[in-house]
Formats: structure tokens, sequence, C-alpha cells
């Protein structure tokens, strides 16, 4: 290594201004509440050999998957077929996808007729088609339900749009106005990275950019290493399940096998299920997505992200598994679900090694509720959003209440943004006493929201988990209340399924309950001070008190 | 009629509070240690200081960290929250992300009201205003007395969609105001009337809890100016970059929180323009942090999305960036071998190694003092040792060696890294927000400002920096220049084509003719008023919106002239725009200001002297050592020119110019530093 390192902080720090300032402007000027408000969308820069050098912090579950977007556009279009202007587009999970929602673009960057970087971005569309409105069907069976699938192809060619793409895409989709304005939305945040990242090139040199993004990698992999190290040697497996996949399949395991040797860590999922019927599959992009931020959860945050972290880290699992599916299988949900089971299974084997390094399962789902029809101006519309819930409690703190946790951390949409909307009206937010998991520190408070319906005909789909296996504890604290869901038709509530789809008309209402999440410690250890807080804010019910923790008010 | 041209600006900072006092003659200025426990202790003493008769004063403008302070410290007043039923926990839920993407421990900010003082009730009012279910006389008499019970100093009133109908929440806060309870009221529909709850319910909260804080000090300190001698209004310093009477303030101390800084982006706005520099970025360095913000003709650039301790703050504040890079901040080789700078700091205890304080990391201004470019001994109070040798010592351990290079090689390092902080700080008011620094201007103040700003202007190709002469109190400066301002907002989502003229003209009447009222109450005749009008608008279904001034007659015409700009804008700013598709109304504003008369501040002095330099040292630049000469900044004089290599040292802080830079000071005593070509630095 022939770079300085104060050059190189320099332009590492470069590098990250151009991956913030792509989100920035993505998020500006999304058009779907999807993406401005609820932030579901992700940028990064790779380098010329498709490794990532540096990221905005948005998805986690979109920012591990990505190399495996420019991978495969790079397969698809070799490096001499790519020209300045181009801009290649995906979404198929089996080429480089992670679920049908989630459009990828990537951009190849020239300075002076040379390939030198690329930006990219992945965004979460309300609406890919298939047989829901929202494109997150529970009852899918095969890809082919859950939208139009779109293998790596040309959108944008001399910086113009492809129109004839476009138009095949838009009329896949339910609301073709907002993918249209989505997508010129991402064109022009790659167009902002590329912009920057020939300014950093013409500032620093094409030389010294390219040294300082494998010095860049290096750094990050000599820490990652070091912190690695610090983690006692053994092997450590724990296991959970996803509670079912839609279709009647349940139980399905997830299991995992870790081992930390030295500087290094495998992580085996040999001992997963093969994969089902339903829509909870994951492809090995999203699995692999899961692993990197657990490991970066359980190491200094502070070592900057790109694909030198990934390097001691060593993941196999099986093909044709739930967490290796192969076409047809349906994915939707394995991104969403499985992708946070797999989070679970990790931080719990890590438990084995060191309880004090992680933390109690957290709510373990993203409560994915999709809600579409027609509104009363006789306009389609799809609405997507995924639930906060509790988080999982660690030695020294309770958990946070009513939170997004592990793979995604998309914001809510604010319930006027989504009332002017949209036909629907929020009837209420709050949280739910008495859901975190019990222990010496407890876990976070799940919510409840309540949408009623306006629009005579709405489809309404549910895809969640934690509704009968509840999100666990560790070292002695308890599991977190379980989710629970509800349709109120004729003013009584009916209990749902987790993965289930409903016609829905005015006036109904829809209530999902989310878990806490699970405890750390005995109970019996809590202060008498947090329960007393709990008890005061109402958090903790004076029936919980005495039941969970013997407490009894004077 | 007595005299009364005198005018005060006094700034209340962390460490400091700053006097500046203009009269015909000119301005003097005066600085006196703050008294945090007791602000108004330390307005009054440098009041006493500065020798000014309070009676002879016609205007006093106040800079303050009041409101700052407490939020940052979580000091606010015991209040309660009443909202919408289901809806109490929207306050703590907030946008329900977590702060931090990998932190297994992480945590929420502290909600301003617990849950147990967060109160809810029956009551609906739909996207349009419609009342969908009305807010019953009993509930309202239940949750005063439920509010009375909770024994609070204050009260937040934020119920869905309060700024398309305000009807609810006016008839609960009369109802408070026929109670003889004495609790204060804020409610949304007038703190902050726009769409999205969570962000309006905080503002409230916040203003609430705030609002007996401020109360209190602005009593205090008005008895105390009064007891003085000040007849003038006392006036204070809002974070949008307006000034507005006391008691509004006391009102609404929420558009307080950035008092100083804002102040401060005036002052170098005024001084810029001076210098014929409309547009500018301001850089504020001091020993721990550093404030960057951007000036669009004139005006600082106001945001909407500024974060205050752990609160996002959605009342409009000027758009200041702040970074943990100052002259304290330390320098650190981390576990994988990279150079970092900051956030951690010295401060001003134990402060720079070489200070002598017993401070023992590599500071920013240790590299300076290893470089040449400073000597603590030409500033340090006497009673203080200098130590450079021991600041040459720790860089020389603490970075030179783990990094394998020379100590001048760390030290020139440690610079380049802060300024690479800095210049992304620059990006991130300037590129992401769609503006070219090159065609800027940066205006340097604070301690360490103006030693960084002309490297940091060289490596972005900004052409000039400017050096103001009060650099060290720009914001009590900046009270003296700053408009009486009073600001309106309210959301009213519509698609475009159903936007009327006439209801447009009406909301826009009716914000002017307040604004008119209110300047009137603050007691100030002289000075044109001018009236500001724009509306926020975003193509349809798109959330994030543009504000574009409405000029003129507001007719149908001008709402076409709205919807050409609209998406001139949008290309501009993000690259691409669709005149086919439909947009809509988010929301309309209102700027009333009246114009104030800037105190002269020109300097008349000999300029028939000769400059020399006082001294001349071995300094060390990018391109190597130069000798360079040192000048004191106050035996300059309008007209000169200097030419780098030099170093122009002054009470409060020193200019380097590198040896392809050329500094003028013009007639106001600001020091222009211009590139006059040539690469070898």
């Amino acid at each position: 290594m022939t770079i300085d390192p104060i050059t190189l902080e320099v332009i590492r720090n470069g590098l990250v201004a151009v991956a913030e300032e792509m989100n920035a402007n993505l998020i500006r000027t999304g058009y779907s509440p999807n993406i401005k408000e609820r932030q579901d969308c992700s940028c990064a820069v790779f380098d010329a050999s498709g490794d990532m050098v540096s990221q905005a912090e948005n998805i986690p579950v979109h920012l591990g998957a990505m190399p495996f977007s420019v991978a495969a556009a790079i397969d698809e279009f070799p490096i001499e077929t790519l020209a300045p202007g181009d801009g290649i587009l995906l979404n198929d999970p089996f080429r480089g996808g992670a679920h049908l929602p989630d459009l990828t673009l990537i951009t190849p960057i020239f300075v002076e007729g040379t390939l030198t970087a690329f930006a990219a971005n992945r965004a979460h569309h309300a609406d890919v088609g298939g047989s829901r409105a929202g494109s997150v069907a529970a009852d899918s069976s095969e890809i082919y339900q859950e939208g139009i699938r779109i293998p790596p192809v040309r959108l944008l060619e001399k910086d113009r749009l492809v129109e004839d793409v476009v138009a095949m895409i838009l009329a896949n989709t339910r609301a073709p106005d907002e993918r249209r304005g989505d997508l010129r939305a991402q064109a022009a945040a790659n167009r902002t990275g590329r912009r920057r990242v020939e300014e950093l090139v013409t500032r620093h040199g094409a030389d010294t950019i390219r040294e300082a993004t494998e010095a860049v990698k290096t750094y990050s992999e000599r820490r990652m290493r070091s912190e690695i190290a610090g983690i006692p040697d053994g092997t450590y497996e724990f296991s959970d399940v996803i509670e079912d996949d839609g279709r009647g399949n349940t139980d399905l395991t997830i299991a995992v096998e870790v081992r930390i040797d030295g500087e290094t860590v495998a992580v085996d999922f040999e001992g997963c299920d093969a994969q089902t019927e339903g829509a909870v599959n994951a492809v090995f992009a999203v699995t692999a997505s899961a692993t990197y931020y657990a490991l970066r959860c359980l190491t200094d945050p502070e070592i900057p992200p790109n694909a030198g972290c990934y390097r001691p880290i060593d993941i196999s699992a099986p093909s044709g598994s739930i967490v290796h599916a192969e076409p047809p299988a349906a994915v939707v949900g394995g991104n969403l679900e499985t992708s946070q089971r797999i989070v679970d299974v990790i931080l719990g084997a890590f438990a084995g090694a060191d309880p004090d390094r992680t933390v109690a399962a957290s709510q373990g789902t993203m409560n994915n509720v999709t809600l579409g029809g027609v509104d009363n101006a006789g306009q389609e519309y799809a609405f997507y959003e995924t639930q906060a819930g509790g988080y999982g409690a660690s030695g020294g703190q309770d958990g946070m209440d009513g939170v997004q946790v592990h793979m995604t951390n998309t914001r809510n949409t604010p319930i006027e943004v989504l009332e002017t909307a949209y036909p629907l009206r929020v009837r209420r937010y709050s949280y739910r006493p008495d859901s975190g998991g019990a222990g010496e520190f407890r876990g976070g408070l799940g919510l409840r929201r309540d949408i009623e319906v306006q629009g005579e005909t709405t489809t309404c789909s549910l895809l969640a988990e934690r509704r009968r296996r509840a999100p666990f504890g560790i070292a002695g604290g308890g599991p977190g209340e379980r989710g629970e869901d509800y349709i109120n038709q004729e003013g009584d509530w009916e209990r749902i399924e987790a993965k289930s789809t409903h016609q829905l008309t005015t006036g109904d209402v829809l209530s999902v309950r989310t878990p806490g999440g699970g405890g750390f410690g005995d109970p019996d250890d809590r202060a008498l001070a947090a329960i007393d807080r709990d008890l005061r804010e109402g958090k903790l019910t004076q029936e919980a008190a005495a039941e969970t923790y013997g407490y009894r008010v004077e | 009629m007595s005299d009364r041209s005198r005018r005060l600006g006094i700034d209340v900072g962390g460490t400091f509070t700053d006097v500046v006092a203009a009269g015909e003659d000119g301005f003097s200025v005066t600085k006196v240690p703050s008294t945090p426990g007791a602000p108004e202790e330390g307005v009054l003493s440098g009041v006493t200081e500065s020798e000014v008769e309070l009676e002879r004063v016609g205007l006093l403008a106040h800079g303050t960290t009041v409101a700052t302070n407490a939020v940052l410290e979580h000091n606010w007043a015991r209040t309660a929250l009443v909202t919408t039923a289901g809806f109490r926990d929207v306050l703590e839920i907030g946008r329900q992300h977590r702060p931090s993407l990998y932190d297994l421990r992480v945590e929420g900010p502290t909600p301003i009201v617990p849950r147990q003082r967060r109160l809810e009730v029956a009551e609906r009012i739909d996207e349009r205003g419609a009342v969908q279910t009305p807010l019953d006389p009993s509930s309202i008499d239940e949750i005063v007395d439920r509010v009375e019970d909770a024994e609070v100093e204050s009260v937040a009133i934020s119920f869905l969609f309060a700024y398309e109908n305000d009807e609810h929440e006016r008839r609960l806060a009369e109802a408070f105001d026929d109670s003889d309870s004495c609790i204060s009221i804020s409610r949304s529909s007038v703190v902050l009337p726009e769409i999205r709850e969570y962000e309006r319910t905080l503002a409230t909260a916040l203003n609430a809890g705030l609002k007996p804080v401020m109360d209190r000090y602005i009593g205090r300190l008005e008895g105390q100016l009064e007891d003085a001698g000040l007849t003038a209004p006392l006036r204070i310093m809002q974070s949008n970059g307006g000034i507005i009477g006391a008691d509004f303030a006391r009102e609404r101390p929420i558009n307080t929180l950035l008092s100083g800084p804002a102040a401060g982006v005036q002052g170098a706005a005024a001084v810029a323009a001076r210098a014929d520099f409309e547009n500018i970025i301001t850089i504020d360095m001091g020993g721990t942090s550093c404030d960057v913000s951007l000036v669009e003709q004139g005006d600082a650039v106001v945001s909407t999305d500024v974060t205050v301790g752990e609160y996002p703050v959605s009342v409009p504040m000027v758009d200041i960036h702040t970074i943990g890079a100052g002259g304290g901040s330390i320098a650190w080789v981390d576990a994988g071998g990279a150079l970092r700078v900051g956030p951690q700091s010295a401060g001003a205890e134990p402060g720079p190694v070489s200070y002598g304080r017993g401070g023992r990391k590599p500071t920013v201004t240790d590299a300076q003092v290893v470089l040449g470019r400073i000597e603590p001994a030409s500033f340090l109070p006497a009673a203080l040792e200098p130590a450079p040798a021991a600041a040459r010592e720790v860089i020389a351990t603490d970075i030179a060696e783990p990094l394998d290079r020379t100590v001048e090689e760390a030290a020139m390092g440690m610079i380049e890294v802060a300024n690479a902080n800095m210049e992304r700080a620059i990006r991130v008011v300037s590129v992401e927000r769609g503006h070219d620094p090159r065609s800027f201007a940066l205006v340097a103040f604070g301690g360490a400002g103006p030693l960084h700003a002309p490297a940091i202007a060289r490596s972005l190709d900004i052409p000039s920096v400017v050096i103001p002469r009060a650099a060290g109190v720009l914001s009590a400066l900046g009270l003296l220049v700053t408009n009486l301002t009073h600001e309106f907002s309210r959301s009213q989502v519509r698609p475009w084509e159903e936007v009327e003229a006439e209801t447009l003209r009406e909301t826009i009447a009716e914000f002017a003719a307040t604004g008119r009222e209110r300047l009137r109450e603050s007691g100030q005749e002289a000075g044109a008023i001018e009236v500001a009008q724009s509306v926020d608008v975003r193509y349809a279904g798109q959330s994030s919106s543009l504000s574009i001034p409405v000029e003129g007659t507001v007719d149908e015409a001008a709402l076409d002239r709205v919807a050409e700009r609209f998406h001139d804008s949008h290309r501009r700013r993000y690259g691409h725009a669709a005149p086919e598709e439909r947009i809509e109304l988010e929301t309309i504003r209102v700027r009333v200001r009246r114009l104030v008369e800037p105190p002269e501040l020109r300097i008349e002095e000999d300029s028939s002297r000769a400059i020399s330099p006082t001294s001349k040292r071995e300094v060390r630049y990018p391109s190597g050592e130069h000798d360079t000469e040192v000048y004191d900044r106050s035996a300059l004089y309008p007209g000169v020119n200097i030419q780098g290599p030099a170093i122009i040292g002054g009470a409060e802080s020193t200019v380097l110019l590198y040896p392809d830079q050329r500094g003028r000071v013009d007639e106001y005593g600001s020091i222009l530093v211009e590139q006059v070509g040539g690469e070898g630095v």
C-alpha cells in the first residue's frame, strides 16, 4: 500500500458523502410515500470490480444484498458492453434481486473512457403487479404470482429512459404514474452519484482513487478481523422457526451453526428446512445480507461499511433450502420475515458465546400491511407499510419500545399524509402495555395500529410472524408477547391469520398488534424503580406486575 | 425627546456574553464571561462594562441560549399533552425508526411529556377540515380537570388535522383560559400549523415545556434592564433569522432555539454584503464545533428539518449544519491505522496541549502550533505558560510514530483531515441542496475559522474568503442588522387545479394583517414593511415540496406562474421535471418584516502610516516551508494589500494566507482573501 493515511481518510469521507447525497436526492424526489416518508430505499457506491466501497445507512436488508445486484448486472452486461449513460435495472430475486418490489438501478461510471465505479440504489416500489395490490401477497406459491420479474435490463441508454422497457414495466403495475415518478427519482439519484464520483476522480486522480478504494476495503477487513478475534473461539448453535408459510406448512426450521476460529467466522445454515411452498423463502442474497447485518451489530459499529467487512465471514447455505431458494419459489416474505429470523438465530447463537455481547430476540417481523383497491374517485391505489414493535432487552438496558428492528428501519407513514393520500383512516396508534418480555431488563413494547377502510372494495393483505412463536428472552429473561391481528367488520373483532388476505369495505377496521421484544435476566432482579416507572406510565398493568414480578401496589 | 440613538446587540454564548454598541460614531465591542446559571447577570455586567447609558438606547436586541440549554439539559417545565383519542403515544413513537442501525443498545429520545401526563380526548377532523367526531363539552371539562390534577405548569394541545381546522384546539384552549389554573397553553394549530402529526406534536410539546422557562427568564431580564434605565423595548432573536418582541418570544420560545447562531449568520451576511457578496457560505469554527450555513441573495437559507439535541424540530430555522470539528478537536489513530480527527474535543479545559493547561491529547490547534502558524504566547493570558514543545512531542508519539511520518507531516495531516470534515459539511449545505459552492464566497469567523478557511476555499475552488473585522462578536453585531420578522404557515394539501386564487389571496391577506398588527405591537414605527408570500408545491403524490414565491396580485395568472416556476426549480435542483404531470399545494407561507436601518459599519482610519510586518518566521504549507511575514491586524487599515505567504494575527483569531493568496482590507475592516493564480502550494 502506497497511499498515505491522510489522503485515504479524505477520499473515504468523499465516497461516503457521494452515497449520502444520492440518498438525500432519492428521498427528496421520490413520488410514493413509501420512498419519501418511509425512506424504504438505500444507496451505495461500488468500485470497478463490483465491491461495495461506501453506503448511506438506511435499510440493512438492502445494503448487504446490493453487491449481488451489481454482480448480476456485470454478469449480464460485461464491462466491455457498457457505455456511459447506461443504467441497468433489475428485481429478479434469482438474478441479483431480493424480492420483486425492490427495484435496483445500477449505473456504471466512466471517467475518461475507463469504467471506474458503479452507483447503485434500491427502492421498494409500492406495487409491482402480481396477484395482490401492493405485491406482498401472503399466499403465493410461485414467483410468477408475485409480480413482474425484471432480469438485468437497460433502463437507461445515453442517459434517457428506454421507453419501451418503462412501458412494459408500467403496464404490469397498479399505480403506473407513481412507478414512473419513483423510477425517475432513482435515475436522478444515480446521476448525482456519477457526477460526484467524477469530481472525486478529477480531484485526486484515477490511480489514487483506485488505491484508496482498495485500502478502504483492506482497512475495514483488518478491523473486522481484530473484532472477531475478540470473540471466544468455539462452535455455537441456535435454532428457531418461521411459524408458517401462508400455505399451511408450519414451524419451518431456521438453524445456524456459528464457528469462531481466530479472526474468521463461519456461518452454516445446513440445518435449515428445504424451501417451502409459501412465500417465505429467502434467496441467498437475503441470507447473506442478514448474516452481514448480525455480524456488524456484534462488532464495532464504527467500522466503515464496505466489502472488506465481509471478507472474514464465510456463509454456507444449502441450495434449495429456505435460506437459499431456487426458482420458481415464492420469495417476498423471505426478504421481509425470514431475514429477521436469520438475525434472531445468529444473535441467539452468540448469546452462547457471550450473552452480554448480544440482545434478546426483538419482534422478529416487519408486520407487512398492504391495502389496495379503488378510491372514491375511481383511482386505483396500493398502500404498503411495515409496523414497528419491541426491541430485545440487553444486559443493562430495557429494549426500545415501538421501533423498527434489525433488517428494516423504515419510518412510519404520518397519519395525516396517509389519510390525505389514500381512502384510509387510522383509528389508533399506541403502545401495547405488558407486551415486553419480562426480565431484569424488559423487552420493548409492541404497537397497535388500527386502520379503517373507506373505499368500497379494498383488498387487505397481512404478512407477519411471531403470532404463535414468541420472541425469545435470554439469560433468564421471558419471551416477548406475541402479535395478534383482528378485523372488525360488523362491530365484532375477529382474529385473523398472520398471513392472510381479506376483502374489506367502507367502515371495516384492520387492527395489527405487533410483538414485544424478549427480556434479559431474571425478572426477580428487576429494579423496583423500573417497575414503578412502567406502572406509572401505564406500560405495565397492575395485574401483569403482580403476575410477572410479584409486585403489588400498596 | 431624549436622544435614543444608541443600539445594543447582546449575544449570550456558552463562554462569553458579547455586547456590540452602535451609534453614529461607529461601534464598540465588549466581552464578559457568561453566567450560565442566571444569564441575565452576564447581560447586565456586559451592559455596565460597555459604558453605554441605557436611557440613550433606542433598540436592544438579544440572542439567547435559554431555550437551547433547556432542551439539551432536559430542563423544561412540567407539561401535559392532550391529543386526539388513540394517539397519545405518537409523541414517543416518533417516526418508529431507530437512530443508529447497528447499535444493539439503541435508545430513543426522552419524550418531552411522559406517558402518564399524555391525555386523550374523543374528537376527529378529516383531511379537508370537516368535523367527523365533534368535541363534546363534557369531555372538555373532564380534560381541564385532569390536567389541573396533574399539577403541570404548561399544557400542549395537538389534534389530528388541526392545521386544516383549529376549532377543537381553540375550544379546549379557551376552556383552560377560562379556568383559574394559570396553566400556560400551546396549541399545534398556532405553533406549527403544518402536516405531519409527530413533528407538529413534538414542536407543540417542546414549546409548552419551554414557555414557563422563557417567561421567567425574560421577566427577570426585562425587570433588571428597566431598573438599570432601559426604556426601549427588548427584542429577541429567533432561529429563522428574524427578530421579535420579547412578549412574542415568551409565547413562542421554540422559535429561539438557534437564536445566537442565526444572529451570527445575519452578521456574516451583512458584512459580506458590504463587500458585494450576496451569496455566501458561513463557517463559524470555535474550540469544539464548527457551524456551517448558506446565504442566498442576502437571505439565510431556512430549513424545517433541523435537529436540536435528540429532537427533530420542524419550525423554520436558519439551516445550520454543525459538526464536531474545532481547534480543540482531538486527533487519534484508530484500531485500523487511520488518522481521525474529532468529534472528541479537549474543549476549553484542559484545551490544547500547547496552551499548557494540562491538555494531554493532540489537537488541531497543536498541529497549527507545530507548523508555526500560530504562537500561543501571543494570545494566551500572561498567567499561562505556553507549551509548544509538549505539543510537538505528543503529536510525535500519538500520531507521527504510529503512522510512520515526520512530525510535520503528521501535523499537516491532522489539519487536512479536519479540513476534509469541514468540506463535507460545506457540501451538505451546498451541493446536497443544489448549490454550487464555486459561486459563493466563504465567510469565516469564530476563533479558528479564519485560520482554516483560506485552505478550505482553495480545495473547494471557492474564489473568495471574507474575514470580518468583528469575527469574534459577529452574532452580537448580527443582532443590530436583523429585521423584525413574523412568519406564518398553514398546510392545505390540495390538487393545484382545486386551488382558488381568491381563497389563497384571503389566507395570505389574513397572515399579512396579523403580521402588521404584531409589528405595530412591538413598538417600532420606523422602517418599511415588506411582505413575502410563497407556497410549498410538489408533484401530486410526491412527498417533498419546493417553496415557490407568489409574486404580485394573487390571481389565476399568478397561480400559473407558480406552476411554471415549480417545474423550473425542480429541474434545476433535482435534474428532472415533468411539466405534463399534476402538481399540488402543500403549505402556504407568509413572512412579514420591518426592515431596520443598519448601523454604520465603515471604519475611518489614518491611512498614511506604512504597514510593516511585526516579525517573520518559518511556516509550513503543503508545498513546504516558506519564510512568512507576520502582521498585526489592528495596525491594518482599509486599502492595504498583503501578499501571501503571510500571517495576520488578531486578538480573537489568526488569518493564514497561502503563498498564492492575497489579502485586502476593505473599508469595513474585513480582510478579503483571493487566489492570485499559480499552483505552487
